[in-house]
């Protein structure tokens, strides 16, 4: 059987990065720095952010209610006299907490789904794919919606609560639920259509065993869709989040500072005027899912083979031999 | 033409259009015709179906009840009654008035008032009232000028009872007696007439030529606008598109509109309170005098003022007592008992000699949007004062409201938020939902004491025997500290320059007069 | 097979997948509102009577009733349309969609002519001038007005329009004199406005309008323009698009003739993606709006945990997105032939 070098399906990907030139390339770098910028600020939050998301006071002084930014609130403060800079920076937490949590739930039950039911066919297949299309037909943010209320409740006592928080955790399950058919559909989509590929069929006649077949050659070959589907996946939860906790569906205030649970209450300041409670949070919403969105393009961009540039190399012509 | 310019003249003639219509903005205004924007939403217009502020504001426009309080008053009148009394400790009797009509042309008579009263009680609807008539054996309409209500036990709040909304006078001929009556077709012979009804967006009242009681409506019309965002409603009655914002603004659009050209901040006195209620099996404190301790020392470390001032900006007002001020019979014991001002000191005392040791742990809960999106901030607040004075440490836990309501009476919550609205403004109704041995607070508070006072005011009508009782009630209610009352809210609406009468309809009874309301 | 026989049995076909899926969509609504914790009666009454008294109006209700009878009730009454009255006010859930969903619908509609206006221009001109800073610069335009949650451009626009310039109106969907008197035949105000010949009631309408449509188009819009881009650019190099240009016709008319039509064969489908984006993106404008549609009448009856109500209207929804995912696909069968079974 021929040697598939490790991690074949990932170098591939590194070389077309390697191979594009032009817009693409930038877009991703540009993408993959403001992810970066904000995965800082989730974990070293504590390091960098002035005051904790509920800190009203310092050193014996309150903070001033509803106080445009200045010198010592650089991003104001809010009706609790909370700090913003503080909220937007704690707020990173939750968005990156919850994304993680989100797309890994999403990939580890989505992609074998797909892979198995792409792979199998038959009856499991069929009934899988009118489930996850039921799913996918149902109005996302309803799903969520729903889902959130149920499991606001039951999800107290799961393990992952006392790690990350009982709101984050149900708003990455209601996100994960919502985007466990997209996975399902474009793996199973895809080793469809590599199942039947000449090698595959070679490996199947030369009596490789099933799991041989899919993990070590379909699997490779059809990863390569889902980083720019996770980068997708992690643009719309940090969405999904956001308007879970402006509805008041998401994360409780109590347990962490959420971007769209402070816009739904800056609304109410939007008749006094009041700008900067919700113009923070809501730009750190469009640029982290811009970083995404930015990311995904930009993979895109460098694997869509129908419209990405190659790296032309000149052709190198000997030097002319003078004609003695 | 090509596509793009074909996109590009849509473009140029959608913004013509949006640039002439900014100029026919506006709000129309009509003589006599009142408009009023509220936060709230209505769940029926038939009596026997509501009880719920928003659908009491309409039922009492449009219908008539046997007493009724007038405005800036307290107690209860005779209205669709010429009189009323006890005959006996268990008997109610009211005489009707002459010549009452509905607005439908029908004779208002005694046979009316026992049909409403009787099918209120058959149809038991779920969002109804009926629960308040426990106390009625039977009601009777020996001829058509009297009514005679049985009890099982003797109720001096009787005559208030029969001023809740929800008991309302029904036309019988029209009102089926075993179901509801849709809203948009109920029958009264109030001031007004429902005109239109549309569920989630507006109720519009005409005035009702057919009246024959006291003080007809001064304006033609009135148009309940419903909005989904207080902050919605503060723009719209800025820029006049309402002529009154009432219930619920939040604090930071009152402060703003205090400003505001062509509007004014209208303020009353108002009975709806707010408290911190402790589950007594549930609390901190190894014994039953170290749990007392812990609520008194609660009590004495609250500083009310503050979350008037900083949290509601002074659209509250500090609590002493479970009974709000403007009802008759209330008292400060909190304030009589331990000062109006929080005492530390003493707090550290309370808890020492009995033996507690300091922090306390405390696990308060709160619920984010059924008592208004401020509660968040109250309860920062709270937190922040009891962990500042060094004898709390406080955890702030929070749930939404129908998971709230049901686990804080089910023994699941230590400590919590809780508000009341009254059913109707007599002392009775601030004491003995909460004081009682089955309460419907469920926290196992059992003062015999206490039961035996909260029967006696009941069973009585005498005011100064009453006045004596409420008195010592609230001292024990001060003493033992079941609930630690926090504020009574006020009043408050936002009105235009030119609609007066606002003021005149704010008391503790909680009705809305649209009748008295009139525009420039 | 003949042309229109296979067509006929795709139809059929996707009919008949449609039925399992309606089920199955069905069910997951009944399942989640049953599972959901709470019933009306304590939202509406906990903390004012008794919980034994809650307990004792929720039995009288009938809301512990064995799930399967509930759940075979529920089936039949869809399936007759009988979608049921709600618990906590009483209206009828069709009369619901007939009222608040027109308001949804007339939302919708402005804001996907906002999403055409908006995204088509911007990806032909993207598209066309590949790689260049307008490319850029659309893409750029497009990415960030998807990721602005629809609350927080509605939040900008209100700060902006509404509470500082005071232009135009933030919340309603007409003013309440204008409510009062115009005559709804169609609940589409537009229209209605247009019919009675009551000029203010439309000018009303549409300032209301602006904004939410506005916000909302502008979501959408971000989608398409990178839809319209990359389909634009796949067909651009398309050999039917190649010869075209060496038959020497300029290159405007290239694009506009040629490539686009064909580049909007997918932005068919995709529209049909859209309407559940849509539908989400509409209840969150609603809320932000006070727009009386049916997304925020959905918000206000699951706080209030009337559970008829809400499955009633998830109901409605779920069919309207299989709906029009059905038409889309019958449209698209019928233009492609490619996809076809």
């Amino acid at each position: 059987m021929p040697h598939m070098p490790k991690f074949a399906g990932v170098r591939r990907l590194g070389a077309r990065v390697q191979e594009a030139r032009g817009a693409p390339r930038w877009i991703l770098y540009v993408g993959i720095g403001i992810v970066v910028f904000f995965v800082v600020l989730a974990i070293f939050a504590p390091l960098i952010a002035p005051y904790g998301f509920d800190q009203v006071s310092s050193d014996g002084t309150r903070f001033p209610k509803q106080a445009a930014p200045s010198g010592s609130h650089l991003f104001g403060t809010t009706v609790q006299s909370t700090d913003v800079l503080s909220r937007v920076i704690w707020g990173a937490r939750t968005s990156i907490e919850v994304v993680l949590l989100a797309v890994v739930f999403s990939i580890a039950i989505g992609v074998p789904l797909g892979l198995v039911s792409g792979y199998v066919g038959g009856k499991l297949d069929r009934g899988l794919v009118l489930v996850m299309d039921a799913l996918f037909a149902f109005p996302y943010l309803l799903l969520a919606i729903v889902v959130a209320f149920l499991l606001s409740d039951k999800l107290q006592n799961f393990f992952l609560s006392d790690l990350f928080g009982a709101g984050i955790v149900t708003a990455a399950v209601a996100i994960t639920v919502v985007y466990i058919p997209q996975y399902f559909r474009v793996v199973r989509n895809h080793v469809i259509s590599v199942r039947e590929e000449p090698y595959v069929e070679a490996a199947r006649a030369l009596g490789a065993k099933r799991r041989t077949i899919i993990g070590r050659y379909i699997f490779y070959n059809v990863i390569q869709n889902v980083p720019a589907l996770a980068t997708l996946n992690a643009a719309d939860a940090i969405l999904t989040l956001a308007a879970l906790g402006f509805l008041g569906y998401g994360i409780q205030p109590t347990e962490a500072a959420e971007w769209g649970y402070d816009i739904s209450r800056a609304i109410d300041d939007v008749g006094a005027g009041i700008w900067w409670t919700g113009v923070f949070p809501g730009m750190a919403i469009v640029l982290l899912v811009t970083g995404f969105t930015l990311v995904g393009e930009g993979l895109n961009d460098v694997l869509n083979p129908l419209i990405r540039y190659r790296r032309i190399r000149k052709p190198k012509i000997p030097a002319e031999q003078e004609a003695s | 033409m090509s596509l793009v310019r074909r996109l590009g003249t849509a473009a140029a003639l959608a913004a013509a259009l949006a640039v002439a219509a900014v100029g026919c903005g506006g709000g129309g205004e009509e003589g006599g015709t009142i408009i009023r924007g509220t936060t709230d939403q209505p769940v029926s217009y038939d009596p026997a179906g509501a009880y719920d502020l928003p659908s009491y504001d309409v039922i009492y426009n449009v219908y008539q009840n046997l007493l009724t309080i007038p405005p800036g008053d307290n107690k209860p009148v005779p209205e669709a009654a010429e009189s009323c009394d006890f005959t006996n400790p268990t008997t109610y009797e009211c005489t009707m008035k002459d010549g009452l009509k509905f607005s439908d042309g029908d004779d208002l008579t005694a046979e009316d008032v026992k049909f409403s009263f009787d099918r209120n009680v058959e149809i038991a609807d779920p969002n109804g009232a009926s629960s308040l008539l426990a106390n009625m054996k039977s009601v009777d309409a020996p001829d058509d000028k009297t009514v005679v209500f049985h009890l099982k036990k003797p109720d001096a709040t009787w005559p208030f009872v029969l001023t809740v909304a929800s008991f309302a006078i029904v036309d019988s001929t029209d009102f089926p007696k075993d179901k509801l009556q849709p809203s948009d077709e109920v029958i009264g012979s109030g001031r007004y007439t429902v005109a239109s009804y549309k569920p989630g967006q507006q109720t519009v009242l005409e005035k009702n030529t057919s009246y024959t009681g006291s003080d007809p409506a001064e304006n033609d019309r009135a148009i309940v606008q419903y909005y989904d965002k207080p902050s919605a409603l503060k723009l719209d009655v800025e820029n006049g598109e309402v002529d009154i914002a009432y219930r619920s603004l939040s604090p930071t659009d009152i402060e703003s509109l205090r400003d505001a050209d062509g509007v004014s901040v209208v303020e009353g006195n108002g009975t709806e309170i707010r408290y911190l209620v402790f589950n007594l099996k549930l609390q901190e404190g190894t014994s039953d005098a170290q749990k007392l301790a812990i609520r008194q020392a609660v009590a004495q470390t609250v500083d009310r003022a503050a979350i008037a001032k900083n949290v509601y900006d002074g659209t509250v007002d500090p609590l002493y007592s479970m009974v709000p001020q403007g009802l008759q019979f209330a008292t400060k014991a909190f304030a009589d008992k331990y000062g109006e001002s929080p005492d530390v000191n003493a707090a550290k005392k309370t808890l020492a000699d009995a033996g507690v040791k300091t922090p306390v742990p405390l696990e308060i809960w709160w619920t984010p949007s059924h008592y208004g999106p401020a509660s968040g901030d109250e309860y920062a607040e709270i937190k922040t004062q009891l962990d500042d004075s060094g004898l709390f440490t406080v955890t702030l836990k929070s749930t939404e409201w129908t998971q709230y309501s049901e686990a804080a009476f089910t023994n699941k919550y230590p400590q919590y938020q809780l508000g009341w609205f009254p059913d109707y403004p007599d002392a009775n109704d601030y004491t003995a939902p909460f004081y009682a041995k089955d309460s419907f607070l469920n926290i196992s508070y059992d003062n015999p004491e206490m039961n035996r006072l909260l029967e006696q005011e009941a069973a009585t009508s005498n005011e100064s025997k009453r006045a004596a009782l409420f008195k010592k009630i609230q001292d024990i209610g001060a003493e033992d500290v079941p609930t630690v009352p926090i504020w009574q809210g006020k009043q408050v609406a936002a009105v235009r320059d030119g609609v007066n009468g606002v003021e005149d309809t704010f008391d503790p009874s909680f009705i809305f007069r649209y009748w008295l309301i009139t525009k420039d | 097979m003949s042309r229109h026989g296979s067509l006929r049995t795709y139809v059929l076909t996707r009919l008949a997948l449609a039925i399992p899926t309606v089920l199955i969509l069905l069910t997951m609504v009944f399942l989640l509102m049953r599972v959901a914790p709470g019933n009306p009666i304590q939202a509406a009454l906990g903390g004012h009577v008794s919980q034994e008294e809650i307990e004792r109006r929720s039995a009288a209700a009938g809301y512990d009733k064995p799930i399967i009878d509930q759940y075979v009730e529920y089936l039949g009454d869809v399936f007759t349309g009988n979608l049921g009255t709600t618990l906590t006010d009483h209206r009828t859930v069709v009369s619901i969609v007939v009222e608040n969903g027109s308001a949804t619908l007339e939302l919708t509609i402005a804001a996907i002519l906002v999403a055409l206006v908006v995204g088509l221009s911007i990806g032909i001109l993207a598209g066309r001038f590949r790689d260049t800073p307008i490319d850029l610069a659309g893409r750029l335009f497009g990415i960030v007005v998807y990721a602005a949650p629809v609350f927080f451009v509605g939040f900008l626009l209100q700060l902006l329009f509404g509470s500082t310039l005071h232009w135009l109106p933030t919340s309603g969907r007409v003013g309440p004199v204008t409510e009062f008197e115009l005559d709804t035949t169609t609940h589409l105000y537009l229209i209605d406005s247009l019919i009675s010949g009551n000029w203010s009631a439309f000018w009303d309408t549409v300032t209301h309008l602006i904004l939410p449509a506005v916000t909302l188009g502008l979501l959408v819009s971000g989608v398409l323009i990178r839809l319209v881009r990359v389909n634009l650019m796949q067909t651009m190099r398309g050999d039917y698009v190649e010869a075209a240009r060496a038959r020497g016709i300029r290159e405007r008319r290239v694009v506009m003739e040629h490539a686009f039509r064909n580049a909007l064969i997918p932005v068919v489908t995709v529209a049909g993606l859209q309407f559940a984006i849509l539908l989400g993106g509409a209840i969150l404008t609603e809320q932000t709006f006070n727009w009386p549609g049916i997304g925020s009448e959905l918000v206000r009856y699951l706080n209030e945990r009337d559970y008829i109500a809400v499955q009633g209207i998830i109901t409605v929804f779920a069919l309207a997105v299989v709906v029009v995912s059905l038409l889309i696909d019958l449209v698209n069968a019928f233009i492609d032939p490619r996809v076809r079974y």
